[in-house]
């Protein structure tokens, strides 16, 4: 129904126009026609001979037949259309109009297109002969030659006195300029003009209606299903919606044309019951410091910043300045101006507040005096050396010095190779030995009933008497250590410049670095630098024997060391500690001082303590039935070797710097006790030559005095 | 056998989680979880190992709790912030496609999302909210005096402006200012608000300019959050002093420019008449264990008062009687009247009873003037914050409650040199003559000295003494008005000294003989002696050796003690553990670099005043 109205409403619309076509059609035919009738030939009226005759033979109204004349009038042009144009017939069979298109001859004329064309090259690319003379070939196989075409200046001139030259154009085939003819110029013109080209064809063609309108109606339903349900019944489900939204409306959960919402928000008392959560408020950030005398707009005048604190200020990075202005001075308050950095200041607050990481940290508010460990006053851990009573001066680097055993002798020995013996209280020396070579090592042997005191240069021990001994010591010096299987000389060549006794330890194993006796005085070690493995040798004088203790050991022997009261060996490479049983040939423990690189280790006199030091200035007290880590670790200047008395609760370290240190380390009985180590004193009184500063420091047994060689080659005498 | 410890399953690594980790997790955008944090409040943490927390990296991140964003992801916030996300979308596509009514519906209906329950969540109790609304403060304050821009509307500026002037006037109505600091960055306040001290910062009144390396959506974040936490302080804060919230605004008022005085405080006239149930039990609990004890109080501040009486004759202050009869009365309400005016008198009892040790009515007997070049915003919330009634002419704004030609002006806020006044009136003579002229700096150094300090060195004119930071500084820290007072003993030390030096000069040829002597002469008793026998033979006045003998022997107790004792504690410090050691580096760092500041402060101060000295000589 409604498509139907529609299309009547259409042709009510199109008829008007569709008749003002028309006449404007006719007025422009009209115009071509005359050129059209002097162009073509007679002919073209016999070419539709059907279409007269169908037409002339169904027109019933009158109407029809004027307009089947103009059909006519204008099928006679058609010929030459590139449209045929149809006509409205009324069928036979069906009682209708119908549109007849005329036919189309195909005799030989009817193509018009191969009527008059003397070129036969066919469809190609023409620029194929665009450098030949001729186009083609005709029927006879002869070359169409190109007509000859003018220069610009004959084209120029055909411009201006032929009046159809801008109607022409260049046909390629031909290779001339060929005029238009009146149809193409129409097309043309109507292509140029946006109108549909070709001139015949109706937009607004009358509808036909086929299947609709009066007396047509469709009896019989094109689908044999039955119509649906939904068609006619309302929708449940819509209801169902619909009905939701309703229901929301009523409730008052949607309100409908609600008020926009009020950008102002509401407020009411939101602390006005009790917290219901019981988690602890979160922290609150950290307030801003508060302003300070120099932020006054009127400081004090001492507080503005000088010309070099001000171009400080500026030239430092913003953010490492201390304060982020500067102190000015403005003598009215009508003078300040705003401050430009006024909001940079809040939001760098704001970056800090939301981007920083927040860290709790206790303010100590502690006096610093009070981390200092509290010791006893060293006037009330007297005696300890504390001055320089002498000084004895060797030529060279005094390497290596010893005390004898009843304190009053002192050897010392230096890198030219002598070897002096001294007197402790006044100085005074008594004797002097020459060796070749440097000395690397002196020890004094800890018995009392003999004297004599072991050198070691390269490769050798030598055992010497000190002169002047009482003769029966003297004799039981002679005859005990019998050099029996050693290389001795024979007693009759003895004097006192040589040695009594000499060990030659095997070749290139190198300087002795050190000494050290066993306290019973029959055991001795040495360790020697040169050596590849077997550097450390155990010397039992009493059967002047000697033996290498270990086959292998891993890192280079540093120092050796006898334990006191048990049969243990300490032996220090460059950073461990091993801790041997000498009876039971079994390794004890491994201490781990956690030292770069140890230079110095003394047993404490108790017998259950070990003193490490090294030389990077570390002192490490091990606890021997304890742990294998250190107990306590003071700071020290300690680089050099450092040893501690038998008699007193002292030790001493020495450094590079050319200073000693006194200790006063006590230990306890009472084994929950910690050993109490108070530092006591520092001596200064060696210089610093080459580096080194005091190379060994030895106390004497009976007094709390210290013997010191530096390498600025003294050997000085520290009495409390 | 126990369970296997996979890595990266405990510990660190869990608990701590990257930024975009976070971000990922949340799936929202950075700018969003920036919004986010900000308005919960959550930053982030330093983990003790950033390696371990990073799962072995070592790249430069900030680290959130991983508890804290597992929070974040409930939040109500993030949901509103993708709907935002969402009804963004729709609307871009609304307008690009040309639908303006749907468009419209669509910004209609936007999604706004509330901050209350931040609010509550991030300040569980008042004082809290209380505690933390410095910044807040300090943020509103600078934005109601920021030019509107397509970033800031006005609206907010005006919203911004709102909340400061109610600020202003809560701290004036409840007399709650407690210091005030002029410095170059602006004005700052002190306020006591519920025990908790509020500290702000206003700008002058200039044009800011925001610098281009701010961003300002961070700042509008925040701003958001304060001004949601300032509405319901200021809610709470007005309803408990018995005022309507928000106070209603005059707008002829604000048309002229009358600032804070725009504003109308209103006072809660009657009590809805439709108490809860609940409520009124409580009340009425509290008003009877008020009353019990208001009894004894009464009957004994009675027998006080009689006895005072007794003893005094007829001076008994009216004020003492006033507050006398307050509590009688209030001991008799309980019984009579209704509950509720019962309840609210014991806060007001309680109220008066605390401590005052400031006096909030410092300018209360004065009547100011404000001179057109003095900023008024500053000096009419400084003065009426202390009990002053305060003018100014119409040039610096409306509403003044009296002009120039008022006879009760005591004080006139100047800020201009002095001019001779060629053609003076007599009126307006005997008027200046009346009224003291005093710069700005008079009222902030009276607000901070607790009393009416002399107005004679602030006088028109005058060169103003140095404004000082009322908030002091760390303990020890150099203190400009000490050494002032120090500077007048040393002075007069110094002139004795110069006396001594004319005696001294007689002598100078025997003093470094007499000081040899005297050194050597403090080791021991007989060397004194035979010091002193040398003096006497060199002829030196007997009295200049003591004091020189005692001088030097102070000198040598000082440098052995202190050589002594310096060398002990040198030799202790070796025996501290290397954490120890290192605490005392930084506690001595710290002292040393404090000492130095002191001392360079110190320095400067006298040589400015030998300049000085000089300058007044010449």
């Amino acid at each position: 129904m409604a498509l139907n109205s529609k299309k009547r409403k259409q042709n009510d619309r199109e008829e008007p126009s569709d008749t003002f076509n028309k006449a404007v059609d006719l007025e422009m035919l009209s115009d071509e026609e005359g050129e059209n009738d002097i162009e073509s030939d007679d002919g073209d009226v016999d070419d539709f001979p059907e279409i007269n005759t169908g037409s002339e033979e169904e027109e019933e109204s009158d109407e029809e037949d004027e307009e089947d004349v103009e059909d006519e009038d204008s099928d006679s042009d058609s010929s030459l259309h590139i449209f045929p144009k149809a006509k409205t017939i009324v069928s036979d069979i069906t009682g209708q109009e119908k549109l007849v298109y005329p036919e189309i001859e195909p005799d030989y004329d009817s193509d018009s297109s191969t009527e008059d064309a003397p070129n036969r090259v066919g469809d190609i690319p023409m620029h194929w002969y665009d450098d030949l003379p001729h186009v083609g070939y005709d029927m006879d196989g002869k070359r169409v030659l190109k007509p000859a075409r003018g220069d610009e200046l004959d084209r120029f001139l055909s411009t201006v006195e032929d009046p159809t030259s801008w109607t022409s154009a260049f046909d390629k085939t031909a290779q001339t300029d060929k005029p238009l003819t009146a149809e193409e110029l129409e097309l043309i013109r109507r292509l140029y003009a946006n109108e549909n080209p070709d001139a015949e064809y109706d937009p607004y063609e009358p509808l036909t209606e086929w299947f609709t309108g009066k007396g047509k109606e469709e009896v019989m339903p094109l689908s044999a299903a039955p119509e649906p349900k939904r068609r006619w019944v309302p929708s449940k489900w819509e209801h169902k919606k619909v009905m939701k939204i309703v229901r929301a409306i009523r409730q008052g959960r949607i309100i409908p044309n609600k008020a926009k919402t009020t950008s102002q928000p509401q407020f009411y008392s939101i602390w006005g019951e009790s917290s219901s959560s019981s988690a602890p408020p979160p922290l609150p950030a950290p307030k801003p410091p508060l302003p300070t005398n120099s932020e006054s707009y009127n400081p004090p005048e001492e507080y503005l910043p000088t010309e070099e604190e001000k171009k400080q200020w500026q030239e430092t990075d913003p953010e490492d300045r201390e304060r982020d202005y500067l102190p000015q001075k403005y003598s009215a308050l009508r003078l300040v101006p705003g401050y430009d950095r006024f909001i940079k200041d809040r939001f760098n607050r704001q970056l800090d507040l939301y981007m920083a990481p927040r860290v709790q940290r206790v303010k100590l508010n502690i006096d610093p005096s009070s981390l200092i460990p509290k010791l006893p006053s060293p006037n009330s851990l007297k005696p300890f050396p504390t001055y320089k009573s002498l000084k004895v001066a060797h030529a060279s680097v005094t390497r290596c010095i010893s005390v004898s055993p009843d304190g009053a002798w002192v050897v010392s020995g230096d890198e030219s190779g002598n070897v002096g013996l001294w007197e402790v209280n006044v100085g005074k020396e008594i004797k002097k030995w020459k060796f070749k070579g440097k000395i690397g090592s002196l020890e004094w042997c800890p018995r009392t009933d003999v004297s004599y005191f072991v050198v070691g240069t390269e490769d050798t021990l030598h055992f010497l008497i000190p002169p002047n001994l009482a003769p029966s010591v003297l004799q039981l010096t002679q005859t005990r250590p019998s050099p029996v299987k050693w290389s001795t000389p024979s007693s009759d060549t003895w004097t006192e410049d040589s040695a009594i006794l000499y060990v030659h330890l095997p070749p290139s194993s190198g300087l002795p670095t050190q000494i050290t006796w066993h306290r019973r005085g029959d055991y001795m070690a040495s360790v020697s630098t040169g050596g590849s493995q077997a550097s450390v040798w155990i010397h039992q004088v009493s059967r002047r024997h000697s033996q290498a203790p270990f086959k292998k050991v891993r890192g280079k022997v540093q120092l050796v060391l006898f334990h006191p009261m048990k049969p243990w060996f300490f032996v220090a490479t460059q950073q461990y500690v091993r801790m041997y049983n000498l009876s039971e040939q079994k390794l004890l423990k491994t201490f781990q001082p956690g030292i770069k690189w140890i230079s110095s280790m003394d047993v404490h006199p108790s017998g259950d303590h070990l003193i490490v030091g090294g030389y990077d200035r570390k002192l490490c007290w091990f606890d021997l039935e304890l742990s294998d880590k250190p107990y306590k670790i003071p700071h020290t200047r300690n680089s050099g070797p450092f040893t501690s008395t038998q008699l007193y609760p002292l030790f001493a370290s020495s450094s590079d710097d050319g200073a000693i240190q006194i200790f006063h380390s006590r230990v306890y009985n009472d084994l929950m006790t910690d050993p109490l180590i108070v530092p006591l004193k520092i001596l200064r009184g060696h210089e610093v030559t080459s580096g080194l500063g005091v190379l060994q420091v030895k106390w004497c047994s009976r007094n709390p005095w210290l013997v010191s060689a530096g390498a600025d080659g003294a050997v000085n005498v520290w009495c409390s | 056998m126990g369970r296997l410890r996979q890595k990266g399953k405990a510990g660190a690594a869990k608990a701590y989680v990257t930024r975009s980790a976070a971000i990922k997790k949340l799936q929202c955008s950075l700018a969003d979880f920036r919004r986010l944090c900000i308005l919960k409040g959550i930053f982030p943490r330093e983990p003790k190992s950033r390696k371990r927390a990073n799962k072995g990296s070592s790249a430069p991140t900030s680290f959130y709790y991983a508890k804290d964003i597992a929070y974040l992801a409930h939040e109500p916030v993030l949901r509103k912030l993708r709907e935002h996300k969402a009804f963004a979308k729709k609307l871009s596509r609304a307008l690009g496609r040309g639908e303006w009514s749907s468009a419209k519906s669509l910004e209609e209906n936007k999604p706004v999302y509330k901050l209350d329950h931040i609010i509550k969540e991030r300040y569980p109790t008042f004082i809290d909210a209380v505690r933390d609304i410095d910044d807040a403060l300090c943020m509103i304050f600078l934005f109601a005096s920021l030019p509107s821009n397509p970033r800031i509307p006005p609206s907010l500026i005006e919203n911004c402006s709102r909340l400061a002037a109610e600020w202003q006037l809560y701290v004036m109505r409840s007399n709650s200012l407690r210091k005030a600091f002029l410095s170059i960055k602006g004005v700052y306040y002190q306020a006591e608000v519920m025990d908790q001290t509020v500290t702000w910062l206003i700008p002058y009144q200039f044009t800011q300019t925001i610098p281009i390396d701010v961003d300002v959506r961070v700042m509008l974040t925040f701003l958001e959050l304060y001004q949601t936490l300032l509405g319901f302080v200021f809610f709470k804060l007005y309803t408990d002093a018995g005022l309507v919230y928000p106070p209603s605004l005059d707008a002829k008022k604000d048309e002229s420019a009358a600032g804070v005085g725009s504003y109308l405080l209103q006072e809660v006239s009657q009590q809805p008449d439709k108490p809860k149930a609940p409520k009124v039990k409580v009340v009425e609990v509290e008003g009877r264990q008020v009353s019990g004890k208001d009894v004894y109080k009464t009957i004994k501040n009675l027998a006080s008062s009689s006895s005072d009486s007794n003893s005094m004759d007829v001076d008994v202050p009216t004020a003492e009687n006033d507050s006398v009869e307050i509590e009688e009365d209030f001991v008799m309400q309980p019984s009579k009247s209704d509950a509720q005016t019962a309840s609210s008198l014991p806060t007001l009892q309680s109220l008066e009873a605390l401590p005052q040790s400031i006096n909030t009515s410092l300018f209360a007997p004065y009547t100011f003037w404000l001179s057109r070049e003095t900023s008024r915003p500053i000096f009419e919330f400084l003065v009426r914050s202390f009990g002053g009634r305060i003018g100014w002419p119409s040039s610096s704004g409306g509403g003044s409650p009296f002009d120039e030609s008022d006879d009760s002006i005591t004080h006139v806020i100047i800020d201009r040199p002095v001019i001779e006044q060629a053609q003076e009136t007599d009126e307006q003579r005997e008027r200046r003559l009346k009224r003291k002229y005093v710069q700005p700096q008079w009222v902030v150094d009276s607000i901070n000295a607790g009393k009416i300090i002399l107005e004679a060195p602030y006088a028109q004119g005058q060169t103003l003494p140095p404004h000082l930071s009322p908030f002091g500084e760390y303990v020890g820290a150099y203190d400009p008005a000490a050494i002032a007072n120090e500077e007048a003993a040393a002075e007069e030390e110094e002139e004795s000294e110069e006396e001594d030096v004319e005696i001294e000069d007689v002598e100078a040829e025997d003093a470094e003989a007499l000081k040899a002597i005297a050194t050597a002469a403090t080791e021991d008793a007989a060397a004194l002696r035979a010091a002193e026998l040398a003096a006497e033979a060199a002829g030196i006045d007997p009295s200049a050796f003591e004091k020189e003998v005692s001088k030097s022997r102070r000198q040598s107790k000082k440098a052995s003690s202190g050589g002594v004792d310096e060398a002990e504690t040198d030799m202790n410090k070796m025996m501290m553990s290397n954490k120890q050691k290192k605490l005392y580096e930084k506690v001595k760092y710290s002292q040393n670099k404090r000492n130095t500041e002191r001392s360079k402060l110190e320095e400067k101060k006298k040589s400015l005043e030998k300049q000085k000295r000089k300058a007044s000589k010449t």
